[in-house]
């Protein structure tokens, strides 16, 4: 009995510590500022951290009190997160799906309550759109279509390209691939030699482009579904002895840091941006929701094609 | 009858009959390779080394090797280590904090990445052998909590690294081969003498055979076991840096993950069991190489890596079938049974 | 008396375990203290539960299934595809059953027919489920039909605000039964005795190998049933959902004071120690404000306190009787 005592001793504090001030949440829902919800998918890129840093420093600048929650890629957590936020009783809940299927339940839940949902950067599969506010997010399918048609354009129309897919069953990889599809429809020389998946990796990027260097020599350009498999395959390109930028174009998507990087050294050739800084626009897109607006189903956030030749003055700005 | 004496030498020597599957296994698919994937043989001498396909899978093999050779000990003392994935995470950032945030250079950042590692690694070992905790538990915890320290060390961000040391490691080339292969024999041959040449290797051999017996024996069953999830940590260390450097990035959230599994799976295809005692490291090695040439077959062939698991676990099956005393006698009865002139 | 005691000491942890967690998340954070957070914990952790009552057997009979997760995620995306193709659900939800249970069964049959180690079996099973759940689909898709959208809507109030849904009340049925098939039934006490000493339960005439593969094909079958559930949480399939959640659900069997090691354990100690886990990530939503890394290494450390509380419990049970 006393160790049992002394160990329940031992762990109190220690959730304590962790936990804090937690109380704060509910005395601001009384006051004028707002308690909101975020349930974030996870941590897995840069570009995930740079999305989740943007609405937390948001959040802070405008006072509203945050109650983050990420569920390490899990959708099962994420929704457990947003059912939390509503027995909480937040005033608002920023979301942004893993999948786009399996939500309809959970958001009719927050209906009920009159919690309105902003998604960021993936719509959802519901039958009644009213069951969210509005999704804020960038087109995946315009964003392949754009490195398409830049590489349409720089080749002539005339190309052997090896694509490295995102994770299977992804959204931006199915719309990614479908606009970059749509985009080189047109040119009957631009054909697709191989076609993998790279998991969104750089490890898995650099194994496969490994792997595909040799069974298809001939390739003349590589189009990636994310700026980590291109950095990737460009190392296995180097390592075959080609010129990655040169001999071989690269064209990704996202652009994070390194992919800057990358192209001021001359190895990426374009990268197109979707930006995660999604915060100030979800927070728009939360006050005016909370005040009972309406807003328009989608916005779509304009992302921008960045060449080699920018990237030397625009790395300094880049913030992830 | 002398073949048949000189192959059984030779299969104790890699480490039990059982090593034959595994050779067979991986005989079968580089024959598969050979038919269906263009070139897979090909090798050429470019730029003073050697390169081709058999050379990425030696290279990128390497990794679930290093971490093989610390799972075979772990397995041979009963235990299993799940741990090994996320330390492989933990050392990456520690070395990639070392390099950038912590300014030092890769001569003293690379032994602090290994030296905590093995020290976070040997905390399962302290927690299975001291306090009794299940080796999938303990391994569990530090698996759980290693990924989330990984990610703390580097902030979530994916580090690049622009030394030329930890590139070297990762993606240079020694004597016209990667020089992770060196490492991987440099380790194997460590752990060789460590284990053939002391009494360290019988004492894994006795903790795994009979745990009680080993400790009225005098043998240092808990000592044993702490050393062994430590090299085991150790072992993820150097894994952990060869496959920051060969990105030359360090990426806490996904370096690693499942590899853990790959590498129970290569030690237990290599011919070691699950239930502890004799051990076979150059048959993990094996496995490790077998694992690798199926992943590289199933890139060559446009398998999407999502359904590359299934023909992973029929090789599993496969192989532990083909391992299993119980399969063997019913073979033998089988064969028996159809041809039963030539046995009479 | 005194045996019953002692047998009883880790559970009585777990539950006291789980009331002071309870109590402390309540003090800390307005609102966690209502019924509706009570309900959410049974309708949020309804599948992992379910998963855990079936491998909480497993785990009894001295086996592990790592399968779990991967069979769950096959179950969720079959039944949408076969729906989606224009199947009754009941019809879809029974194929499922069965093919799920066979799974089991199937592993079971190998790790007691060859003597194959139950952890490398199932990891081949992870694998080959998990891949033919992708090769079923690979993107998830929506269960769409008005039988189950009725069915996913069912829910019993048991206060303002508060609902059991069906999911919910599945999982206290399979613990009902799980608990009844332990403690009642000769397959239970076969289990226990099993997973205390094979080798005598052989020797007293008990079916071995039936009973092992029984426990599979139970554990397969929870796996799929959870998959249903999961199914009717979330209205929809996706072939990557639960991964881990093996690891969770051996976490959850664990805490609740089940011994890897097998024989000694119960069904109730797996709803306790569930109930723990989510209460645990309840209290971490209801903060808000920790970082996702730290969030991982808290799980851990709260993981291994309990481990350690139950060790320093059956010690101090075993030294003074």
């Amino acid at each position: 009995m006393k160790k049992r005592a002394l160990l329940l001793l031992a762990l109190t504090p220690f959730l304590l510590t962790q936990c804090g001030d937690g109380s704060k949440g509910g005395d601001s829902s009384s006051s004028n500022s707002l308690t909101i919800g975020f349930a974030q998918a996870g941590a897995e890129s840069a570009w995930r951290t740079a999305e989740t840093e943007s609405i937390t420093r948001e959040a802070e600048q405008r006072g509203v009190t945050l109650k983050f929650s990420d569920a390490q890629g899990k959708q099962e957590n994420q929704i457990k997160a947003v059912r939390g936020f509503i027995a909480q009783g937040v005033d608002a809940i920023i979301l942004a799906p893993i999948v786009e299927t399996g939500w309809e339940p959970v958001l009719k839940e927050a209906q009920r309550a009159e919690i309105p949902v902003v998604l960021v950067d993936r719509g959802v599969q519901v039958s009644d759109d009213g069951l969210y506010a509005t999704l804020i997010a960038s087109d995946f399918v315009a964003e392949g279509q754009m490195a398409a048609d830049w590489l349409a354009k720089k080749t002539g129309g005339k190309a052997n390209i090896i694509e490295l897919q995102g994770t299977p069953g992804a959204a931006p990889a199915i719309d990614r691939k479908k606009g970059f599809e749509q985009g080189i429809a047109a040119h009957p020389e631009m054909k697709i030699i191989a076609s993998q998946s790279g998991d969104f990796r750089r490890s898995q990027g650099k194994e496969v482009m490994e792997a595909l260097v040799k069974a298809h020599p001939n390739l003349t350009a590589v189009y990636a579904h994310n700026d980590d498999m291109a950095l990737g395959a460009i190392q296995a390109l180097e390592a075959a002895g080609k010129k990655p930028g040169t001999d071989v174009l690269v064209v990704s998507i996202d652009g994070v840091k390194d992919a800057f990087i990358a192209m001021k050294d001359g190895q990426l050739n374009c990268t197109v941006e979707c930006n995660p800084l999604l915060g100030p626009n979800a927070f728009d897109a939360v006050e005016k929701a909370v005040a009972g607006e309406t807003l328009p189903k989608k916005t779509v956030v304009q992302d921008r094609l960045f060449e080699a030749s920018q990237a030397a003055a625009e790395l300094p700005n880049r913030q992830y | 009858m002398k073949t048949d004496s000189a192959w059984k030498a030779i299969s104790t020597w890699f480490g039990g009959g059982s090593i034959i599957w595994t050779l067979l296994g991986l005989a079968l698919l580089l024959l598969v390779d050979a038919v269906w994937v263009k070139d897979f043989f090909t090798l050429e001498w470019r730029d003073g080394h050697l390169y081709g396909t058999p050379v990425d899978i030696l290279h990128q093999g390497s990794k679930v090797m290093l971490l093989a050779l610390g799972m075979t000990l772990v397995i041979a003392t009963g235990g299993v280590d799940l741990s090994v994935g996320s330390l492989m995470a933990v050392a990456g950032a520690i070395a990639a904090w070392a390099l950038t945030a912590g300014g030092m250079s890769a001569a003293s950042a690379l032994p602090l990445a290994l030296l905590v590692t093995t020290l976070i690694g040997s905390l399962s070992g302290l927690l299975v052998a001291v306090l009794g905790v299940q080796p999938i538990v303990a391994t569990l915890v530090v698996m759980v909590a290693g990924r989330g320290i990984a990610m703390l060390v580097t902030g979530g961000q994916i580090l690049t690294l622009q030394d030329p040391t930890l590139r070297f490691i990762g993606g240079g080339y020694f004597l016209g081969l990667p020089f992770t292969v060196t490492l991987v024999v440099a380790l194997l041959a460590l752990t060789l003498f460590l284990t053939r040449r002391t009494a360290f290797g019988l004492f894994i051999e006795a903790t795994g055979d009979n745990e009680t017996a080993s400790r009225f024996c005098g043998v240092p069953v808990r000592l044993v076991k702490v050393l062994v999830y430590a090299f085991s940590g150790f072992c993820a260390a150097l894994a952990g840096i060869v496959a920051t450097g060969n990105i030359h990035a360090a990426d806490s959230a996904r370096v690693g993950e499942m590899m853990e599994l790959d590498a129970i799976f290569a030690v237990v295809v290599g011919g070691t069991a699950l239930t502890g005692g004799r051990f076979h490291l150059l048959g993990s090695l094996l496995g490790a190489l077998l694992i690798q040439t199926l992943t590289t077959t199933m890139y060559n062939l446009g398998v999407p890596p999502t359904v590359a698991p299934v023909p992973k676990a029929v090789v599993i099956v496969l192989v532990c079938l083909l391992q299993s005393p119980v399969f063997q006698a019913r073979l033998r009865t089988w064969k028996k049974a159809k041809t039963p002139e030539v046995t009479a | 008396m005194r045996l019953l005691r002692r047998q009883h000491i880790p559970l009585l942890a777990t539950v006291g375990m789980l009331i002071v967690l309870f109590s402390v998340a309540s003090a800390l954070y307005p609102g966690f203290a209502s019924l509706r957070v009570v309900a959410n914990l049974f309708s949020d952790n309804a599948f992992l539960g379910i998963v855990a009552v079936g491998m909480t057997f497993v785990i009894l009979s001295g086996g592990i299934d790592l399968s779990v997760g991967a069979v769950l995620a096959f179950t969720t995306i079959l039944i949408a595809s076969l729906v989606g193709a224009g199947w009754h659900p009941l019809l879809a939800i029974s194929v499922a059953l069965v093919l799920g249970s066979g799974f089991g069964a199937a592993m079971g049959w190998l790790i007691h027919r060859f003597i194959l180690p139950p952890f490398l079996v199932t990891l081949a099973g992870m694998f080959f489920a998990r891949g033919m759940a992708f090769l079923v689909q690979a993107q998830s898709a929506v269960v769409s039909h008005p039988f189950y959208d009725a069915l996913g809507d069912l829910r019993l109030q048991i206060g303002p605000k508060a609902y059991l849904p069906i999911t919910a009340l599945l999982f206290l049925l399979v613990v009902l039964v799980g608990i009844v098939i332990a403690r009642r039934s000769r397959f239970g006490r076969a289990v226990y005795a099993i997973g205390g000493a094979e080798a005598s339960a052989l020797m007293m005439g008990l079916p071995v190998g039936r009973t092992k593969v029984r426990v599979y094909a139970l554990s397969g079958f929870c796996a799929s049933l959870g998959g249903v559930a999961a199914t009717l949480y979330m209205g929809s399939g996706n072939p990557a959902m639960g991964s881990g959640l093996e690891l969770d659900a051996i976490a959850a069997v664990v805490i609740g004071g089940t011994l890897l090691t097998g024989g000694v354990g119960s069904v109730f100690g797996t709803l306790a120690g569930v109930l723990i886990f989510g209460t645990i990530q309840s209290a971490l939503v209801f903060d808000g404000r920790l970082n996702s890394w730290w969030l991982r290494i808290v799980i851990a450390s709260l993981l291994l306190a309990f481990i350690l509380l139950q060790k320093a419990l059956a010690r101090s049970a075993s030294a003074h009787p």
